[in-house]
């Protein structure tokens, strides 16, 4: 493709310089490599489930095909409520963080709070959902931080009163969870599409447009720019909902226990004593695999039939719908939203220096540093896990995501949209559908390589996110670069190493900070794939937030919270020290 | 009583630097043309005047439409008009969609008779249902004309409209443009780099300097 080989190719003498040929086979196989990567131990997870939950399971001498899985299922108690709880909680939790979301851009489009907003959020995109859990059950729980807010003087409590949030049986803790979690990641997402540059421009431009015609701000947005921007929220929106609906982290520590979520209940059958429930719990991945299919479905047609409906609305001429009110209830929203999401931050950290706090103290009586140390001590080994296996799994997917772009400029075709949806795979399919039956294959491949089985999971939920986070900015850079370098004679592999890829040192270390943060979050697959034998610091704290001592949580949750933001400060310090010159 | 389009004692600052000063009075019919570089605040000063002055500008003066002071209006109740250089179309709606988003509200049967109608008056009949991406930059540049008519705008802001448009499609819509001001009687201001805009506007032509 490039002069250089151009150029080596018509002399006969000369032979292709070896490195340059064996880089350009490496960076051909890899979308192949990535797809194969992405698919392969999905659906050998899910045909790993799909033959226990008909009864063939050789481990278990059972050997003949049939439906008794299902109908122990069936016969579970309280199996509806189970399905009800993880659907709703699901179907509303996204659905309130995508009308909070629409209601804060429509309300400040064109303000400076949207970047100030952003600003505030973004830090609290890589708090792991296990800590996130942590921090809001402290937020209400009867002796959290709002009763101790409002007590005595409101409320009239002396003593913390029998609450029954957490863990309320019709899930709204689990709501007000996940809302809180999803809603900043829908709305940097929203944010990063108006912040490419074509679209932006040309939305904000309608936007104005639309306002001239007469349009207050509000109706403006929802009837000139939604149109334009939600077919690029589907798949992130699709996602939130895949995951809510089939979460193990939130309903653990923020749902009811008698009957828990389908997911937490499969959770518990699967690692039941009694092996035979495997039968029953591959079954249960299989109806949580259609009820979170379904709940896709079930979006994907509200939106037709709301577009259908609406249509008309679109250009029916009125301007206004009570804009003011929208927009102070707006502003009444994302206050309130902004300040649950500090508060619980706040009660966290209070809690892990707290020593004796009595409600309906708002501040603890004493500080102490006592939990820390204590902690740091015990946590040394999870720690060394947690950084090991995120390094090794990032550094992974950081190096085969290079390649695989690389490849697309190579060839000079972009990958095919085939590839870009495999990789939003591992997160729409419920990981409590696919991991058991991964880890199922895992050990009958080697059981002993508990950290090569963890990193090789992780993987696949590292990967997308470091994908979506460098392909942008791997496919801006200037061709002509690469151009220029190739007619001085370097070859495409020194092109990527000496030309390319200094360039991209910022962008390589946030896609880097995103892989760690989501590898330090972790829960299901870091207790499966390691067979409970690796423990890092999110394991740890979702056990001892269902269990012991407040304090210590808080700890392991401020620790869980610290690593990601380490990441991130680095990838913002390190490239204003290296390769200056290529960050503008 | 007779439109008109006053500006009162406008300064335009950018950061701490002044743009411009002006003090006009547009008569409904009127064309007045403003000329000048770069950077010497033309945009800005149509921004200003539709209230959609970005961070980083700041402005006194006021501004009169029709004999009342509109400078506390927000941008969406001002009723001022603008054809920019790209038509703006919106892309998820037809042409017929464009043009009915910024017609008052009304029975849709009748809505839809205007419509055709003033496609027709422009040379483009049966276009209705066309998708705006589909049409030539000409073609776009009626259509955009034409909703910008149909939302029964007091007052019309040109900011340079035709420099996108070939020599002879330019004349010819500059043509079409100005007949309708005058016809509807509105005030108007346009923003241009051509002399021969200036000339086929046929009012007062204000040029603007760069601010030292």
């Amino acid at each position: 493709m490039s002069v250089a080989s151009n150029k080596l190719a018509a002399s006969p003498t000369l032979k292709p310089h070896k490195s340059a040929d064996i880089f350009s086979k490496l960076v051909k196989l890899s979308p192949r490599f990535l797809l194969a990567l992405l698919i392969l131990p999905v659906i050998g997870g899910l045909i790993s489930v799909l033959l226990p939950a008909f009864g063939y399971a050789p481990v278990l001498e059972h050997t003949t095909l049939g439906l008794h899985g299902f109908t122990m299922l069936m016969q579970t108690p309280g199996l509806t409520h189970m399905v009800m709880l993880s659907v709703g909680t699901g179907l509303i939790s996204t659905l309130l963080a995508f009308i909070i979301t629409l209601m804060i851009l429509a309300a400040f489009f064109n303000s400076p709070w949207l970047n100030r907003i952003q600003r505030l959020l973004s830090p609290i995109l890589v708090i792991p959902h296990a800590a996130a859990a942590i921090a809001v059950g402290f937020l209400i729980a009867p002796s959290g931080m709002i009763s101790r807010l409002v007590s005595p003087w409101f409320s009239g409590w002396e003593l913390a009163p029998n609450g029954m949030f957490p863990h309320d049986s019709f899930g709204i803790s689990i709501i007000l969870g996940l809302t809180l979690k999803e809603l900043p990641f829908l709305l940097l997402m929203a944010l990063g599409v108006l912040a490419q540059p074509e679209l932006g421009k040309k939305l904000r431009q309608q936007h104005k447009v639309a306002l001239n015609l007469g349009y207050c701000p509000m109706t403006a947005f929802f009837k000139v720019i939604l149109p334009s921007l939600y077919p690029l929220l589907r798949l992130p929106i699709l996602a939130v909902l895949a995951y809510a609906s089939a979460s193990v982290e939130m309903p653990l520590i923020l749902g009811p226990n008698t009957p828990p979520t389908l997911a937490v209940a499969i959770m518990h059958w699967f690692n039941d004593v009694d092996l035979n429930l495997r039968i029953k719990a591959s079954a249960g991945a299989l109806l949580q695999l259609v009820l979170s299919g379904g709940l896709l479905a079930l979006w994907l047609g509200g939106e037709k039939t709301i577009k259908a409906l609406f249509s008309d609305l679109l250009t029916n001429g009125e301007r206004e719908y009570g804009g003011v009110y929208w927009q102070k209830i707006t502003t009444v929203l994302t206050v309130f939203a902004i300040s649950f999401i500090l508060l619980s931050l706040i009660g966290l950290i209070m809690w892990s220096v707290a020593g004796f706090w009595r409600f309906p103290a708002a501040l603890p009586e004493q500080l102490t540093l006592l939990h820390f140390k204590s902690a740091l001590m015990q946590m040394q080994s999870p720690l060394f896990n947690t950084l090991a296996i995120g390094l090794v799994t990032t550094l992974f997917a950081i190096i085969i995501t290079l390649l695989c772009l690389e490849s697309e400029q190579l060839s000079a075709k972009p990958l095919s949209r085939f590839t870009s949806l495999i990789i939003y795979v591992p997160l729409l399919v419920p990981s409590i559908a696919f991991l058991f039956g991964l880890v199922w294959l895992q050990q009958l491949v080697n059981n002993q390589a508990a950290f090569f089985n963890v990193v090789f999971t992780h993987l696949l939920f590292v990967l997308p996110y470091v994908f979506l986070s460098l392909a942008s900015s791997y496919r801006r850079l200037d061709p002509r670069f690469a151009h220029v370098a190739a007619s001085l004679g370097a070859t495409p592999c020194k092109v990527f190493l000496h030309v390319k890829l200094p360039q991209l040192f910022a962008p390589i270390l946030i896609a880097a900070a995103l892989g760690l943060a989501i590898s330090f979050g972790q829960y299901l697959p870091t207790l499966l794939a390691g067979g409970g034998r690796i423990a890092t610091i999110t394991t740890e704290a979702v056990t001892l937030a269902n269990g012991a001592s407040r304090r210590t949580s808080a700890v392991y949750a401020i620790m869980q919270m610290a690593l990601p933001l380490i990441g991130f400060i680095l990838a913002w310090v390190l490239p204003k020290y290296f390769f200056k010159s290529a960050h503008r | 009583m007779q439109s008109s389009l006053e500006i009162k004692n406008c300064e335009l600052y950018r950061q701490h630097e002044q743009l411009l000063s002006l003090n006009e009075q547009v008569k409904g019919g009127e064309i007045l043309t403003i000329m000048g570089p770069s950077g010497s605040g033309k945009s800005s000063l149509l921004n200003w005047l539709t209230g959609t002055l970005p961070n980083g500008f700041n402005a006194s003066g006021e501004v009169w439409l029709n004999g009342e002071n509109i400078n506390t209006l927000p941008a969406h109740l001002r009723h001022i008009g603008v054809l920019y250089q790209d038509a703006l179309l919106f892309s998820h709606l037809s042409v017929s969609g464009n043009i009915a988003f910024a017609m008052p509200k009304g029975n849709k049967k009748q809505r839809l008779e205007k419509i055709e109608h003033a496609l027709e008056q422009v040379g483009l009949k049966g276009m209705a249902s066309r998708h705006p991406d589909n049409l030539s930059g000409g073609q776009q540049a009626r259509v955009a004309l034409l909703r910008m008519l149909l939302s029964e705008p007091k007052a019309i802001l040109l900011d340079e409209p035709f420099s996108k448009l070939d020599t002879q499609l330019r004349v010819d819509t500059r043509e079409l443009v100005f007949s309708q001001i005058r016809e509807h009687k509105l005030p108007a201001i346009m923003v241009t780099h051509d002399h021969s805009d200036a000339e086929a506007a046929n009012g007062k032509l204000i040029t603007l300097n760069l601010a030292k």
